[in-house]
C-alpha cells in the first residue's frame, strides 16, 4: 500500500513523514525545504492493519499546476503513480488557502484524508474549525492533527489505511460551474463558502501581531543585516570557540592525542605485531580519523544551534532581508534558503536551488552555494583557528563574513560575464514565529552527529589508510626513510608549485587539498597523518607542527582557499545534476577555482606585507598570476559586452 | 493604485492582477486575485508584507506593481 503525504509549503509534512516512519529527514519552519520526494515504511508502532505500508513524502505546493520545478514532481508523482490514498496536510491557520488545492486533489478519483494540521496553534489564536462539517462538505475524511507532538497521527493513519483498504473512489468536489465559468474561480468560490461554514474566527488577521512587529525590526532596512551577522557570529563563535571548541579540545588533547594511541601502542608492543603495522594503525586509522572525529562536539552544538535557529521561523526573515542585496547582484532573496541549507551540507544546498524559478538565478545560485562553510569544512576551521589563532573568538566567524562578501563579489563577477536579465520575482510566505522546539535541534544534533561518524569510519578512514600507505611508501613498494622519497611527496610536488604564488610551500599542503576533494574533513586527517612523523604532540595545540609549514597569514590564506576552491567530489556531482549541463559545471568549477586561488593569494600576500612588513613566498610569481588573471577576467566581459551590443543591434534592426 | 503605491496598514480589495499568465496563476493559488481583500502589513527592507487570506507573504517591489488595488 502506497499513501502520499501533499500539501502546502510550510504544512508540516516531513514532520509528519518523520513521525510516522522515524526517519529525521530535513525539516525547518519556511516554505520550500523538501525539494524532492522521499519514501520510507511506516513505523511498527504505527501498524495497525497487516498490510506493508510505503509512505512517500512529497515536496510542497500551492496548485496541482506547478509553478516551480519541486512542484512539478508533485503533480507527477499524485496523477502518475496512483498512491492508494492521498493525506492532504493542510495548516488549519492558513484553511482557505490550503482549500484551492484539496479541491484539485479530490478531482484525481485518489481517496483524500484531510489531516487539519497546527492545531495547537489554531486554539492558541481562539480560532475553531468544525472538522465534521469540512468532511461532510468536502466528501473525505477529516482528522485533527497535531504533527510535531504526535497528536492524532494514530487516528489519521488509521483513517488513512481503512479509506485506502476501502478502495472507494473519491467523489469530486461539488464546484458550480454555472455561475462560474473560470474553473479557477469556481474552486475559489468553493472553497470560500466551506469556510465560512466551518471556519470559526474572532480574531482579525489583517491586525498588527507580535510576528509583525518581530518582523519589523528583523527585517528593518538597517538593522537587518547586522542583526544576521550577529546572529550568525553568535551561532559559529558559540560552536567553534565556546562550548563546542572546549569539548573539542578535550576530545582531541586527552582522549585522541593521549588516551586511545597510548592505549592502541601498549596493546601493539604487547602482542608484538610490526613496528609498520601498528603505525598504520595508529598513526594513520586512529591518527587521522581521531583528529577528525575529535570534532564531534563542536559539530553537534552547531548543529544543535542552527536546529533552534530554523525551527524559529527567523531564516524566511533572512531572506526578505538579503533580498535587496541579491537583488543588485542578479539573484534574489530566494538564492538565501539554498546557502542557509549549504551551511549544514552543500549538497543538499545545491539541490535547493530547485525552488528558483529562473534558470540564471538558479546557475549563479548553483555556482555560489558551495561557498558558504559546510559542516565538513568546519573542522578544518577549527584547526586553524586552535592553532594560529588561540584565544581568538573572530576567526570562525570570519570565515562566514569572508563567504558572504565572496558570495556578493562572485555574484557581480558573474552577472558581468555572464550577462543575464533579472527576471525573476520574489515572494515567499513568512510563518509565524514559534519557540523553536529542543526535540527538533536535539534530533537535528543527532543526525549530522551520526552522519559524521559514518563519513569519518568509512570514506575518511579509507583514505587515511591511503595516505597513510603512500606517505610511508616509495614507487619500489618499499618503506622510505624519509617522507620526502614517499608516493604521496611525488603526487604533491606535481602539484605545490601552482601553489607557489600562495605563499604555500611543501608538498604537503598540494597532497591534503587533493584529499580534500574526496571529502573535506581530510584536509584535517592528511595533516594528523603526515604531522605525526614531525610530532608526538596533537595536531590542534597552539604553535603546534602545522606552526612549521605555516605562519598564521599563510594559514588563514590556506583556509579560505579550502573554502572557495571547488566542493567535495560528493558536492561537484550534486552540482552537476542540477546544471544539467557539461558545460556550466566546467565554468562552475572554474570559476570556484578562480576564486578561491587569487583569495588565497591576496591575503597571503597583501596579509604579509601588512602583517609582518614583508613579502612572502612567490610573491613576483603572485604579481604576474594576478596581472594574467586579470586580463583574462576583462577579456571574458569585454567578449560578453560585444554579445550584448550585438544582440541589441540586431533586435534594433528588426525593430525597424 | 498600485499596491506599490499603498501605505502600511492599508487594506483594500484587489482589483486586477496585470502580470503573466503564469504569474497569475499562481498567485491565484495563494488566494491573491481579484476581488479578494489583501492588507499591506508593512514595508520592510524594500519588500512588502502582505495578508492575504489568513497568511503573511513578502513580496518584492516588482510583484506589489502589477497588483491593482481600489
Amino acid at each position: 500500500m502506497k499513501i502520499a503525504l501533499a500539501g502546502n509549503p510550510n504544512s508540516g509534512k516531513t514532520t509528519l513523514f518523520n513521525a510516522i516512519t522515524g526517519k529525521t529527514e530535513y525539516v525547518g519552519n519556511w516554505p520550500g525545504v523538501t525539494v524532492e520526494k522521499k519514501e520510507a515504511f511506516l513505523k511498527n508502532s504505527y501498524q495497525t492493519f497487516n498490510t506493508s505500508v510505503r509512505i512517500v513524502d512529497l515536496p510542497g505546493a500551492y496548485s496541482i499546476a506547478p509553478y516551480t520545478g519541486e512542484e512539478a514532481i508533485t503533480r507527477d508523482f499524485v496523477t502518475g503513480e496512483n498512491p492508494d490514498v492521498i493525506i492532504n496536510i493542510i495548516d488549519a491557520n492558513s484553511l482557505e488557502r490550503s482549500l484551492f488545492f484539496t479541491t484539485q486533489l479530490l478531482e484525481l478519483g485518489i481517496p483524500v484524508v484531510i489531516a487539519l494540521n497546527k492545531q495547537d496553534i489554531l486554539k492558541r489564536h481562539g480560532d475553531a474549525i468544525d472538522s465534521n462539517k469540512l468532511a461532510s462538505l468536502l466528501n473525505c475524511s477529516v482528522v485533527e492533527t497535531v504533527a510535531n507532538k504526535e497528536k492524532g497521527i494514530k487516528r489519521l493513519i488509521e483513517v488513512a489505511i481503512e479509506t485506502a483498504s476501502s478502495k472507494s473512489i473519491q467523489a469530486p468536489p461539488d464546484l458550480d460551474f454555472n455561475v462560474e465559468r473560470n474553473e479557477d474561480n469556481a474552486r475559489q468560490k468553493f472553497t470560500s463558502v466551506i469556510v465560512k461554514e466551518c471556519h470559526v474566527s474572532n480574531r482579525d488577521t489583517n491586525e498588527i501581531s507580535l510576528s509583525d512587529r518581530l518582523d519589523r525590526i528583523v527585517a528593518h532596512k538597517w538593522l537587518g543585516l547586522p542583526i544576521f551577522f550577529l546572529v550568525m557570529w553568535a551561532v559559529y563563535a558559540f560552536s567553534i570557540e565556546g562550548v563546542g571548541g572546549f569539548l573539542s579540545e578535550y576530545m582531541n588533547e586527552y582522549i585522541f592525542g593521549e588516551i586511545v594511541p597510548d592505549a592502541a601502542n601498549a596493546f601493539f608492543e604487547g602482542i608484538g605485531v610490526s613496528p609498520l603495522l601498528q603505525s598504520l594503525i595508529v598513526d594513520g586509522a586512529i591518527g587521522g580519523v581521531g583528529a577528525v572525529v575529535g570534532f564531534l562536539p563542536l559539530i553537534m552544538v552547531l548543529f544543535f544551534c542552527l536546529g533552534l535557529l530554523e525551527d524559529s521561523g527567523y531564516m524566511s526573515r533572512v531572506a526578505v532581508v538579503m533580498d535587496r542585496f541579491f537583488k543588485k547582484i542578479g539573484l534574489s532573496g530566494k538564492s538565501i534558503i539554498p546557502m542557509i541549507v549549504g551551511s549544514g551540507c552543500a549538497i543538499p544546498g545545491v539541490m535547493a536551488t530547485r525552488t528558483i524559478e529562473d534558470i540564471n538565478e538558479r546557475r549563479m545560485t548553483t555556482i555560489l552555494t558551495p561557498f558558504v562553510p559546510c559542516g565538513a569544512k568546519i573542522p578544518i576551521i577549527a584547526l586553524f583557528s586552535a592553532v594560529f589563532f588561540p584565544n581568538a573568538s573572530w576567526v570562525g566567524p570570519s570565515m562566514y563574513l569572508l563567504a558572504i562578501i565572496m558570495i556578493t563579489l562572485g555574484g557581480l563577477l558573474l552577472k558581468k560575464i555572464f550577462v543575464w536579465e533579472n527576471t525573476s520575482i520574489f515572494l515567499i510566505e513568512l510563518p509565524e514565529y514559534k519557540i523553536p522546539s529542543l526535540k527538533h535541534a536535539t534530533t537535528q544534533m543527532f543526525k549530522h552527529a551520526k552522519g559524521f561518524i559514518i563519513k569519518a569510519t568509512t570514506i575518511i578512514l579509507v583514505m587515511n589508510t591511503l595516505v597513510w600507505f603512500m606517505q610511508a611508501y616509495g614507487w619500489n613498494l618499499r618503506p622510505v626513510a624519509m617522507q620526502d622519497a614517499s608516493i604521496l611527496a611525488s603526487f604533491g610536488g606535481l602539484i605545490s608549485p601552482l601553489l607557489i604564488p600562495l605563499g604555500f610551500v611543501g608538498w604537503q599542503l598540494a597532497a591534503a587539498i587533493l584529499t580534500g576533494f574526496v571529502a573535506k574533513e581530510n584536509v584535517v586527517a592528511t595533516f594528523a597523518v603526515l604531522l605525526a612523523v614531525a610530532s608526538e604532540d596533537a595536531l590542534h595545540l597552539p604553535g603546534g607542527v602545522l606552526a612549521g609549514i605555516f605562519n598564521p597569514v599563510t594559514g588563514y590564506a590556506f583556509l579560505a582557499f579550502n573554502l572557495f576552491t571547488p566542493p567535495c567530489f560528493a558536492a561537484i556531482g550534486a552540482m552537476n545534476s542540477e546544471l544539467g549541463s557539461k558545460k556550466w559545471l566546467f565554468r562552475a568549477i572554474g570559476f570556484q577555482l578562480g576564486v578561491g586561488y587569487v583569495v588565497a593569494m591576496v591575503i597571503s600576500q597583501i596579509g604579509s606585507i601588512i602583517v609582518y612588513g614583508e613579502t612572502a613566498i612567490g610573491f613576483g610569481s603572485s604579481i604576474f598570476v594576478l596581472i594574467s588573471i586579470i586580463l583574462l577576467v576583462t577579456r571574458l566581459i569585454h567578449k560578453s559586452d560585444n554579445k550584448v551590443k550585438q544582440i541589441l543591434a540586431e533586435a534594433s534592426e528588426g525593430g525597424i | 493604485m498600485m499596491l506599490s503605491q499603498a501605505k502600511a496598514g492599508q487594506k483594500a480589495i484587489i482589483q486586477e492582477i496585470t502580470g503573466n499568465d503564469k504569474l497569475k496563476k499562481f498567485l491565484f493559488s495563494l488566494g491573491c486575485s481579484e476581488g479578494q481583500e489583501i492588507a499591506l502589513i508593512s514595508i520592510l527592507a524594500g519588500n512588502y508584507i502582505i495578508n492575504v487570506k489568513d497568511s503573511r507573504y513578502a513580496i518584492d517591489r516588482k510583484m506589489a506593481e502589477i497588483i491593482r488595488i481600489n
